[in-house]
């Protein structure tokens, strides 16, 4: 944090902040004294306000006011990762702009280990089986009955493939199953 | 002469001795039969893993050595036919264009790739509360 940003503060003493810009402000304000002067002023009017509460009138219980707050947050804590990435890292640049100068060179490190790591996978396959070779794998898969349809399925802890044929008719006994795929043309 | 007939004996047998097999199974799962099939011990594990029903029951089997590009009809019973064709094999996985029908009705097509000893196994048609089963493996 290059900048002195009172809304940082205030969202640091208020627990809004979380991970690198928590971390970031905490940081500035330890060694910034215009924003430790600023970090204890705010503090000191929290302070205040915790000790001297006034009776606000609410429409709803403390408790169930409370539930909703918390509903709220849980929802905003499940938006996605990514559009919290989103937000964080054009932040972080602009705070760090020697970052920027990083961006190039990790992007470059990043092909190059794609790189060796597709090398590396060429050449396993030369030098013996690998891992992948003792799981089954499912290349094409298709239905043909209308509104039917199927997935292929692999567990981390088996070798063994399961295909799901979804949609395909119920019948109440074998005989009937028979008899209904037998009149099915396809 | 006889020398050459033991030599070619030999070799037949070594190509036979190394061509795997294919096992295709048609079985039912359930958790009325509260019978367990003791032809299905070794699959009934991974059965009960994979498909949660506590009771499987064979209902038919068939085996054949594979032999790529030839297509073999596995009938097993209740109507149920499996069509396979061996595509290729590297490193004992094989590459398999299997088709599973029920009459006339093509349930599945699908084209896997199974390494020897693996198993793939097909959830098909519900009959009542049961569950029709393929499971394909392949046996060296």
């Amino acid at each position: 944090m290059s900048v002195h940003q009172k809304e940082r503060i205030s969202g640091l003493l208020d627990g809004e902040l979380r991970g690198i810009r928590r971390w970031l402000t905490e940081r500035h304000v330890h060694g910034c004294p215009i924003c430790a002067v600023e970090y204890r002023r705010q503090r000191h009017v929290r302070q205040l306000l915790q000790a001297n509460l006034l009776p606000l009138p609410m429409s709803d219980s403390a408790d169930f006011f409370w539930a909703k707050v918390k509903a709220q947050i849980r929802q905003e804590d499940e938006k996605s990762f990514w559009t919290k990435l989103g937000a964080v890292v054009p932040e972080v640049l602009r705070e760090r702009p020697s970052l920027m100068a990083w961006g190039p060179a990790a992007l470059a490190i990043a092909a190059f280990g794609i790189f060796w790591f597709g090398r590396m996978q060429a050449h396993g396959t030369h030098r013996g089986p690998s891992v992948a070779a003792n799981f089954s794998a499912v290349e094409k898969l298709k239905t043909l009955i209308p509104n039917t349809s199927a997935t292929s399925l692999q567990s981390n802890d088996s070798q063994d493939m399961v295909i799901w044929v979804s949609g395909l008719p119920w019948t109440p006994n074998m005989n009937e199953m028979k008899t209904e795929f037998a009149n099915l043309n396809i | 002469m006889r020398f050459l007939l033991v030599q070619l004996s030999l070799v037949l047998a070594t190509s036979f001795a190394h061509a795997a097999s294919i096992e295709a199974r048609l079985v039912r799962a359930s958790n009325d039969l509260k019978v367990v099939d003791p032809s299905l011990k070794e699959l009934q594990p991974k059965l009960k893993k994979k498909f949660g029903y506590d009771f499987y029951q064979q209902l038919g089997i068939q085996q054949e050595v594979l032999r790529e590009n030839k297509t073999y009809r596995l009938n097993l019973g209740e109507g149920f036919v499996v069509f396979v064709t061996p595509k290729s094999q590297t490193k004992k996985v094989h590459e398999l264009e299997l088709e599973w029908t029920s009459g006339r009705a093509s349930l599945v097509k699908t084209t896997v790739k199974i390494p020897e000893g693996n198993h793939l196994f097909i959830k098909g048609p519900a009959v009542a509360d049961d569950w029709i089963l393929l499971a394909i493996t392949i046996r060296e």
